[in-house]
């Protein structure tokens, strides 16, 4: 057993951080917090996206015909780890590049490997992806959105919702039913669509904390050219499993994010006396925070093991979904304790805002409980209903 | 970075596993043995000795196999699964670690050869709170909650002497060595009030506080070890049992409320799965790491036993009798989660310790 890095890793690292300590300003760490919520920090936020790509350093794990480095996999581990660690913003991108890049590398023709990859990489064109329907969210085969051939182009009619940076978006890989007949995870299909063509409509959706982070995308006859089909016709199951079992590797930002979160929670609650008694100093505050943080380096070793299991062919036994419901707990564990030390001694925006935020953490990407029942049957080996 | 077991340890965990389904069952001899101060018999402890179980941190010059914290954690998962009410983490990590960490090789042969080969078994105290005083060759005080001290033929005293903290070894049949049973949640565990009346005692050496906090440590690893193996063990019984019980003319593992269930308690195992194989390893291969893995470990021991809670829960009436095994698991896991303190101090302490670490 050992759970160190090899030094060829830790060489990459160094080189990493040294990158990092040169060309990531204080500027783009702010506008990362802001996420992009305003043009001028989503401006901000594109440049920056340009200058990692540029100098090789995203997406490491992808071939160098796509822009990457051919990391191996503890690479992107050590590559996680300090990007969070220097407070690096996620890339704007981020869904594309773990959702809608393996596809389109697994699925895609040359020529749209090449086109699309490099401009999502830099941020040239920005991603969405339709998936989410008013009447499909966890059961998200029984999606409605309808496209018909007709001619050379599919015609597309239906409404897309929780739809992340649809109101940005430049391009959308969206799931379509085309066989309406078959049993609904055998009818859906994937096209990659230009958000600029006649007839699609973005509403941006307001959050319960007043920013607009994601839209709704309404389809009204939508002609998109029949090249724009990404896998098999009526394949878009499988292209969307591929995906989502791509989004899982990406365990090791989860434990490096709640990480950075709470060393800088502790460095807030330093500063900070309750009845004239450091906060630090108070048993039950030192308490959440070691239940936190005994949970944050559990969930740490989870996702090691889970790379461990890939790369010395043991047995993961699901510990990648498993780190995901962990992540999404403590994560708001962590804004519950934030809030009740910080929220009534005032002025904490930045806790706050994470105390309502937090609560898509437990649904966005697929709920806890879904996670759970997923969980009980695949893992457990519990029966269905 | 590997997490994975080696052939080596998976072939022990096996010849252990199998040892105590066949001669050490919870039927066959953890029931028997609930009232039984000796906790386990001559030939099922003369069985685990031959397995190399009692001898698995012992160096090889004294008949040991010399492996690491990791090897031992492997057979104290085996230990906690099958609830094994023997001396082993008394024996075979705390005295054998006090003999290793604490003793020149000379000083500790004899004992350590014996503990390899199961014909003397040997327990440790205080490892935390006040201690005997020594005077020369004799050691006078209490030790409380002092673990298997009925079955140990030496009792390793942690005592105060003019020269600082020594580390002295009684003989247990000594004149002036008395030990009374101590009731406490967990039968399957041995634990006893000793006071010892100016005992003949031989100093064996001068523990740093250092040197005895890398002892605590070692003994919570390999403890948090004992009690995953028990918390799988009955997350297991539960699950299986959720399987086969029908009710409205389906298995109850069919509704979600019972599936969830038992993910909580899975979680929870692998959580604490994550904890002790980094705390394993950190023991060994890296010394700055451990005490907080220790730790660390000790605060889990309360969500851990949750664990056991819901177990029961899942199995529902039955696994609140005392025919059911279930409470014998919970039983384990409460013993853990309130050894050497409650989950709150440790917690605490984790707590304390990241804001020392960020503010430094």
């Amino acid at each position: 057993m050992d759970f160190s890095y090899p030094p060829e890793v830790e060489q990459f690292r160094k080189e990493l951080r040294a990158w990092l300590a040169a060309n990531l300003t204080d500027d783009v760490v702010a506008a990362g917090r802001r996420r992009g919520r305003d043009p001028d920090t989503f401006e901000t936020l594109r440049v920056w996206d340009a200058t990692l790509a540029d100098a090789g350093w995203a997406p490491v794990s992808w071939p160098q015909a796509y822009g990457g480095r051919g990391a191996t996999v503890l690479e992107q581990l050590a590559y996680a780890e300090e990007t969070t660690d220097a407070r690096a913003p996620v890339p704007l991108n981020v869904i594309g590049m773990n959702n809608i890049a393996p596809a389109i590398m697994q699925y895609g023709t040359d020529a749209q490997k090449l086109e699309l990859l490099p401009r999502m990489v830099r941020a040239d064109d920005i991603w969405c992806q339709g998936m989410s329907e008013p009447e499909a969210g966890s059961d998200l085969a029984s999606l409605r959105t309808r496209a018909v051939l007709d001619g050379d182009d599919y015609v597309v009619n239906g409404q897309k919702i929780w739809t992340s940076l649809g109101h940005r978006a430049d391009w959308c890989q969206l799931y379509v039913r085309t066989d309406p007949d078959a049993p609904k995870h055998t009818g859906i299909s994937c096209l990659i669509v230009d958000m600029a063509l006649p007839g699609i409509e973005v509403r941006p959706l307001v959050t319960l904390n007043g920013d607009a982070d994601f839209a709704e995308v309404f389809f009204n006859d939508v002609r998109v050219p029949a090249d724009a089909l990404l896998g098999p016709l009526n394949g878009g199951w499988q292209v969307a499993t591929t995906t989502l079992s791509h989004e899982r590797a990406g365990a090791a930002r989860l434990y490096a994010q709640l990480e950075v979160q709470l060393r800088d929670l502790v460095a807030d609650l330093a500063d900070c006396e309750v009845d004239g008694r450091p906060v630090l100093e108070d048993s039950a505050t030192l308490r959440r925070l070691g239940e936190v943080a005994v949970r944050i380096k559990y969930l740490e070793v989870l996702c090691q093991r889970s790379i461990s299991a890939t790369l010395h062919g043991g047995n993961a036994l699901g510990s990648a979904s498993l780190a995901k419901s962990v992540w999404a707990e403590v994560g708001q564990e962590l804004a519950a304790l934030a809030f009740d030390v910080l929220g009534p001694l005032g002025g904490h925006r930045r806790w706050s805002d994470r105390r309502l935020t937090s609560r898509s953490l437990t649904i966005a990407g697929g709920t806890t409980q879904i996670n759970k029942s997923v969980t009980a049957t695949r893992v457990l080996g519990l029966p269905r209903r | 970075m590997n997490l994975e077991l080696t052939d080596e340890q998976v072939a022990l965990r096996d010849t252990v596993r199998r040892y105590l389904s066949e001669k050490a069952s919870v039927t066959t001899h953890v029931r028997p043995m609930l009232d039984d101060p000796m906790g386990t018999t001559r030939e099922v402890w003369a069985g685990l000795a031959a397995l190399g179980a009692t001898g698995v941190l012992v160096p090889q010059e004294y008949g040991g196999s010399a492996m690491t914290m990791v090897e031992a954690g492997v057979v104290a998962e085996e230990l906690g699964a099958a609830l094994h009410p023997g001396p082993w983490l008394s024996s075979a990590v705390a005295a054998t670690r006090a003999l290793t960490r604490l003793v020149t090789p000379e000083d500790g042969a004899l004992l350590l050869t014996g503990i390899a080969d199961g014909s003397t078994v040997a327990t440790v105290g205080p490892l935390t709170g006040p201690r005997p005083t020594a005077e020369g060759r004799v050691v006078r005080g209490d030790v409380a909650a002092l673990p298997d001290a009925a079955v140990a033929g030496v009792v390793l005293v942690l005592a105060e002497d003019g020269r600082g903290t020594g580390l002295f070894a009684i003989d247990a049949t000594s004149a002036g060595v008395s030990v009374t049973e101590r009731t406490h949640v967990d039968q399957t565990r041995k634990l006893f009030d000793a006071t010892f009346d100016d005992v003949p005692a031989q100093r064996l050496a001068s523990p740093s506080a250092d040197d005895i906090g890398g002892l605590v440590d070692d003994v919570l690893i390999a403890y948090a070890a004992d009690a995953l193996g028990a918390a799988t063990a009955v997350m297991n019984l539960a699950v299986d049992y959720a399987k086969v019980r029908r009710q409205f003319d389906q298995p109850i593992g069919s509704f979600q409320a019972v599936q969830h269930l038992c993910v909580d308690m899975y979680e929870t195992v692998e959580l604490a799965r994550s904890g002790v194989l980094h705390a394993l390893w950190a023991a060994d291969a890296a010394p700055p790491e451990r005490h907080l893995a220790a730790v660390r470990a000790k605060a889990f021991a309360g969500q851990l036993a949750t664990v056991a809670d819901t177990a029961i829960q899942v199995f529902g009436g039955i696994g609140y009798t005392w025919e059911h095994d279930a409470h014998l698991y919970l039983k384990r896991l409460l013993g853990w989660s309130a050894f050497l303190g409650g989950s709150d101090k440790y917690l605490q302490e984790v707590g304390r310790q990241l804001a020392m670490a960020v503010s430094s």
